[in-house]
């Protein structure tokens, strides 16, 4: 995936843009050290990985420094390069649950220090509310007065008693940064009443899709049924179970209707036992879990696309699929009717019977020929959503941040303890002064002077340039000799 | 013969010594930090007041000659098993790389790698306790394919010099190496 | 994401890059370094000037000089002799080149000589060792009949002690062999070297007995006298080997006879580890006894280690025995074995007494308490009156099994580890009907959790499907889960304190076992050649750089660097029958919570696997 990606983006540092790229640089756009935090990256997939990676590409391309600290995945760990010289710190820290990893608020303090004082970062950037490890490096990186950011990539309730809680962590993991970006304004707003924020440092900058990936191509699809396509995590969040009420009701009604459902999960055994029971093996294809480079070529197979989410901050599944000419099916939650106009989208409500009738709708509009062409879709929806354009918002963001003051130890403490209420704030006032007291301990025993400053491999000054490498040398393993 | 004063990651200081012998031929000797007087009579010390401690509430003199037992064993073990006095690196263009690491007992622990063996010297960056460090190691060729590393030994493995020090290393390392593949 | 693309798009590993532009630069003003190599052995520094005689390997360019020939000789003499050595050793040998050790000055006309010597034995690079007086620094050149290339020659002398390098066997690293394939044409250059070294050792062979027309300097061995015994004692082992060999053969016809295959005996045997041990031992001497040569050295030394363990264990068994016939010291063994078993029985049964009624404050249910109570202690009364059946024989037994304690201490061990399972035969029952109560307990547990939620266990996909069921069928399940749930704790503490006893037994054993296993698979012989003849087992080699001279070739000494111990016991250990299960520690305590059954020996069907 990384390949094919690097692939096109090579493709797309075309003359013009590389042009525009050194005009920025001579007019002295300003550029950032940026260090972007998540336990969610590659080898892992989903959203916001592919978000971190896309972002950070596109980040060093406009000039700026990108390094990305995540945890390890089993035998990747260590440091490695992606293209470009994309420098990844899979930290060997202990994964928890649902790979976040645990959090103590201290033990991974000495070594983001380490990072973020080798790699001269000035902004940490950290992403995904559900990642404790984002939410340590932003406490962290407080504490050691670096400018922060945060970007919500997910929607919550209010209501259960493990929301409350995280709505809680997240007020007061929020309530000093200096800024927050949102994918949607729907998440803007379940962010802004989660963690009581002002509205004013909230931005909405939404994901974008590599349309080159996602193109259509009819020529694979069968015309002489209908066929649905349904990519995503079979888990609970994703409606799998309106799904298994879904198949059997269309199924029954449509013979020529066919499902193709892409994707692995616990939820899987629900899909499987309604396909025995209504002995629908020759209908619906259950194809397990995909690779990323594999989803292309499922979307392209179906006329329909059908996501039947119950909480979704933006939906970058439906996008996908619109690139590639489907007509996109799907519940109106979060940010889903942002992402898409109404021409290209059928808006349901969550619950089989009103599903099954947009399902029947976009049937009937395939039967009538009604629709536009895969290609007029796809064109249409290629100028939506590029990452040139979320990389240019999030430097803006940048630039904002970066004159903005990082509150000192007392500010900080006040506003903690104003801000997160009076038990809360007096715990995390303590742990951040704790915390202040590591620090100065760690500064003690290895003081700035003695850390090595990283090669930099990236930015204008990065030593990974063209002239130095002619050829690319065969990937090697790393290691780490104790850790 | 040159010698130079650097840092180690920890701070401490090293020296490396460089020799050269003859143009295909070099030795790299780095110079681990001493032991310090201060931490060896803390260990020390706080062994004996342990045993002390022991002594008064059990009334028994076992515990005192043990304490000295303890301690002079431990340090035969200490200067004999880890403590590394220096490490040294001999870099013969047609022979091979040899490494060599003496303790401060005087054992040494010496591992020799052909030239046809090693693909190629580089610095590399790895997370090593709760530091992120840069090393020299020694790629080895992987005999299945041209193109493969079969294993990274890394070197300097105890001493850790800081990042000019390995630069200094390498590039006459690599003066070496190119002359092997012309 | 596909993990093989995305590894290769990315660097993981990159060279440090400031400063390589200059390098560059200084590269391409370098002209191309020829480098020769010339292996010296150490023992032909003193000699008389004369003649390099050795082995040349091109593709390395080096050079291995294994002898010196003297003055006078007769050129034709030489190359008969070559040709006779290498139809013997299969090396190429050939002259490399001439060796002057000039003790006076007068030899100017030597060296003309030597280089004449030079168009008789033609070699394509002929090399020239003068050794000047009193100096340490040799001076070395070559000469090229046909100078090809302008190349500016290099040169390195590397010393080598010739007896060790010989008989030294070169272990390759693990990590850094190569596979078999690779083998024949990316053999380690040194490697090479080593092969020549140890395959001319049949050249100095004959030299010794017959002094020939040709005087030569190499390694001479000391000691004619001690391998002429040597030679008297291989001879001498045939015949023994050869009795031995019958006597064993006689032995395992017993030991493979049909009557031992029935039932029940195969059975026990299987269970018991002495015979384990026995037959373990008999296949040690079948392999130490039998007439054929071992081919390679590992065989040799595998037949050598399993000599020394032998030795050492009779020697420890015997020791053992002298011990214990001693003062009847049997006697005493066995009184106090008797009593020990009965205070055993009588802790159980307190133990048990203590289960009936209110252990650790916990409410059991009573009748099922008492029912579980009376049967266990219905088992000690039972197992008390078998031991006082036997009281009267067991110094007799004990008696007649020490003497087994001549085959060795490993033998004795293992008898002892039985007789511990036989003694607490009991605790063994009494695991078992605790662990079956409680694993059944489990299992019906489980499966009714699952009809609790209206799931089943679907056993033809080996998955839990969800199921509806009738509103009795809910009922009974329920009704029968409430009832399980509830007898649990009391089945659940007799299963506990069981287990725990079980688990001490089974540790006891486990450490008898391990200690013969220990014996049985240490490699001594290996050990003690590494720790008195150290260069014999080598891991490489180690090179020392000698004094230099501005304008003389660079001096090495290539020393053997020795195997470390943990290498020579991993590679020379001896494979034992390892009985004991190889469970995991998480494993293992899975298993004990959902009750199966744990024994220290391999199950059937675990072997298979």
């Amino acid at each position: 995936m990384a390949c094919r990606r690097i692939g096109c983006h090579g493709h797309t540092l075309s003359p013009a843009s590389s042009i525009n790229c050194v005009k920025a640089l001579a007019t002295g756009i300003r550029t950032h050290s940026i260090c972007m935090v998540s336990d969610f990256f590659y080898p892992n997939m989903g959203g916001v990985e592919s978000h971190i990676y896309q972002l950070s590409h596109c980040l060093i391309e406009r000039g700026h420094k990108v390094i990305i600290v995540t945890h390890a995945y089993g035998n990747r760990k260590g440091i490695r390069y992606l293209a470009n010289g994309l420098k990844v710190y899979y930290l060997p820290l202990k994964v928890m649950y649902n790979q976040s990893t645990a959090t103590t608020l201290f033990h991974s303090l000495p070594l983001l220090r380490y990072i973020f004082v080798r790699e001269r970062v000035t902004i940490v950037h950290s992403h995904s509310s559900f990642s404790s490890m984002a939410h340590d490096a932003l406490f962290h990186a407080k504490t050691m007065g670096l400018q922060t950011v945060f970007t919500d990539h997910s929607l919550f309730g209010f209501a259960d008693v493990s929301s409350v809680l995280t709505n809680k962590l997240l007020t007061v993991s929020l309530c000093d940064t200096n800024h927050i970006i949102c994918v949607s304004y729907t998440s803007k707003e379940n962010t802004v009443l989660r963690a009581a924020l002002n509205p004013e440092i909230v931005s909405v900058i939404p994901n974008a899709v590599d349309p080159t990936d996602f193109t259509p191509d009819p020529s694979r699809r069968d015309d002489s049924t209908i066929t649905v396509v349904v990519v995503s995590r079979l888990v609970y969040r994703k409606g799998i179970d309106l799904l298994s009420g879904i198949i059997p009701e269309l199924c029954q009604k449509y013979p020529d209707l066919h499902f193709l459902v892409g994707g692995e999960g616990p939820k899987r055994i629900v899909l499987e036992e309604v396909r025995e029971r209504y002995q629908l093996h020759d209908r619906v294809r259950l194809l397990g879990a995909l690779e990323h480079q594999d989803v292309r070529n499922v979307l392209v197979q179906g006329h329909i696309f059908l996501n039947t989410s119950l909480t979704e901050a933006f939906c970058m599944a439906i996008v996908e699929a619109a690139s590639c000419g489907l007509q996109v099916v799907s519940t109106r939650v979060g940010g889903i009717p942002e992402v898409l106009p109404e021409n290209l989208i059928v808006l349901c409500e969550p619950s089989v019977k009103s599903l099954c009738d947009g399902l029947e709708k976009a049937v009937a509009q395939i039967r009538s020929g009604t629709l536009p062409t895969p290609e007029t879709i796809h064109n249409k929806v290629k100028t939506f959503y590029t990452w040139r354009n979320v990389a240019e918002r999030t430097a803006k963001v940048y630039d904002r941040v970066a004159d903005e003051v990082v509150l000192p130890m007392d500010k900080r403490l006040d506003r903690l303890i104003s801000h997160c209420g009076s038990v809360t704030g007096c715990i995390f006032a303590l742990f951040a002064v704790l915390s202040f007291l590591f620090l100065v301990f760690l500064r003690w025993m290895t003081p700035d002077s003695i850390i090595d400053v990283a090669v930099d491999a990236t930015g204008p000054s990065g030593a990974w340039t063209q002239q130095y490498f002619p050829s690319k040398k065969g990937s090697e393993k790393e290691e780490i000799p104790d850790c | 013969m040159e010698e130079g004063v650097y840092r180690a990651v920890s701070g401490g200081r090293i020296a490396l010594q460089r020799r050269q012998y003859s143009a295909s031929c070099r030795e790299f000797s780095v110079r681990c930090p001493r032991l310090q007087l201060r931490s060896l009579s803390a260990a020390t010390c706080s062994v004996w007041l342990a045993a002390y401690g022991l002594f008064v509430l059990s009334q028994n003199s076992m515990v005192l000659s043990a304490a000295i037992f303890i301690t002079l064993i431990g340090l035969i073990v200490y200067l004999h098993f880890v403590k590394i006095d220096h490490e040294s690196l001999l870099v013969i263009g047609s022979l091979g790389i040899q490494m060599t690491s003496s303790y401060a007992s005087g054992k040494e622990n010496t591992t020799f790698i052909e030239m046809s063996q090693v693909k190629d010297v580089v610095i590399n960056e790895a997370i090593y306790m709760q530091k992120v460090i840069y090393y020299l190691c020694i790629l080895l060729q992987d005999p299945g394919e041209p193109h493969g590393v079969s294993e990274v030994v890394p070197l300097f493995q105890s001493s850790k010099p800081r990042l000019d020090c390995l630069v200094e290393v390498y590039r006459s390392c690599q003066e070496i190496l190119e002359q092997r593949k012309t | 994401m596909n993990e093989a693309v995305y590894t290769a798009s990315h660097w993981q590993s990159w060279k440090y890059c400031p400063g390589l532009m200059s390098f560059q630069v200084l590269r391409s003003s370098r002209i191309a370094v020829m480098v020769l190599k010339v292996f010296f052995p150490s023992c032909c520094a003193t000699a008389e000037s004369g003649l390099l005689i050795g082995r040349w390997i091109p593709e390395q360019n080096s050079a291995v000089v294994l002898a010196v020939v003297h003055f006078p000789f007769i050129p034709g003499q030489v190359k008969q002799y070559l040709s006779e050595v290498q139809r013997v050793t299969q090396v190429n040998m050939c002259v490399l080149g001439s060796w002057s050790n000039s003790k006076q000055e007068k030899e100017e006309v030597l060296v003309k000589f030597l280089e004449d010597l030079s168009t008789i034995f033609s070699h394509e690079p002929w090399i020239q060792l003068n050794k000047e007086r009193d100096s340490r620094v040799w001076s070395c050149c070559i000469f090229q009949k046909y100078p090809s290339s302008p190349k500016e020659d290099e040169f390195i002398l590397v010393y080598y002690d010739q007896r060790k390098v010989m008989l030294s066997q070169l272990h390759p690293t693990d990590n850094l062999t190569t596979s078999a394939d690779h083998k024949g044409n990316d053999a380690s250059k040194l490697g090479a070297v080593f092969d020549t070294v140890a395959k001319s050792k049949v050249l100095f062979m004959t030299d010794r007995y017959d002094d020939g027309p040709i005087k030569l300097t190499h390694w001479q061995s000391e000691g004619v006298e001690a391998s002429i015994i040597m030679e008297l004692m291989k001879q001498a082992s045939v015949p023994v080997c050869m009795l031995l060999t019958f006597l064993l053969s006689l032995v395992s016809s017993v030991y493979k006879s049909r009557v031992l295959k029935l039932w029940p005996l195969s059975f026990i045997w299987s269970k018991l580890s002495t015979c384990e041990q026995l037959g373990h031992r008999l296949e040690h001497l079948q392999i130490i006894s039998s007439n054929r040569k071992a081919q390679n050295q590992t065989q040799l030394m595998r037949k050598a280690n399993i000599f020394v363990s032998l030795l050492i264990d009779m020697a420890l068994g015997i020791l053992l025995m002298s011990w214990l016939y001693r003062e009847n010291r049997i006697g005493q063994l066995a009184d106090t074995l008797i009593p020990v078993a009965d205070h055993i029985a009588k802790e159980l049964q307190d133990l048990l007494q203590w289960l009936m009624g209110v252990p650790a404050g916990l409410k059991m249910n009573r009748a099922l308490d008492q029912v579980l109570g009376r049967f266990f202690l219905y088992h000690i009364h039972l197992w008390i009156s078998y031991i006082h059946l036997m009281s009267p024989f067991i110094e007799m037994i004990l008696w007649y099994v020490g003497l087994s304690a001549c085959l060795g201490l490993t033998v004795a061990l293992s008898i002892l580890s039985d007789i511990i399972a036989l003694l607490t035969f009991h605790i063994y029952c009494f695991y078992v009907y605790g662990a079956r109560l409680y694993c059944l307990k489990i299992y019906g547990l489980s499966s009714l959790w699952r009809l609790f939620r209206g799931k089943k266990w679907n056993v033809l996909r080996q998955r839990v499907d969800s199921c509806s069921y009738d509103l009795d069928q809910l009922f009974i399940g329920t009704l029968l889960f409430t009832i399980l749930l509830f007898l649990l704790p009391t089945t659940a503490l007799y299963y506990l304190v069981f287990t725990l006893l079980r688990l001490l037994v089974v540790v006891v054993q486990g450490l008898i076992h391990l200690l013969v296993d220990l014996i049985d698979s240490l490699p001594l012989y290996s050990v003690i050649l590494r720790l008195c003849r150290s260069y014999r087992l080598a891991a490489g080699v180690k090179f020392r750089v000698l004094e230099q001279k501005a304008g003389k070739p660079l001096r090495l000494l290539m020393q053997i660097n020795p195997l470390s111990y943990g290498s020579v016991v991993q590679t020379y250990r001896l494979p034992t029958y390892a009985c004991y299960p190889k469970d995991s520690w998480s494993s293992l305590c899975k298993k004990l919570f959902v009750g199966e059954l744990i024994y220290p020996w391999k199950h059937k069907g675990e072997k298979q696997d």
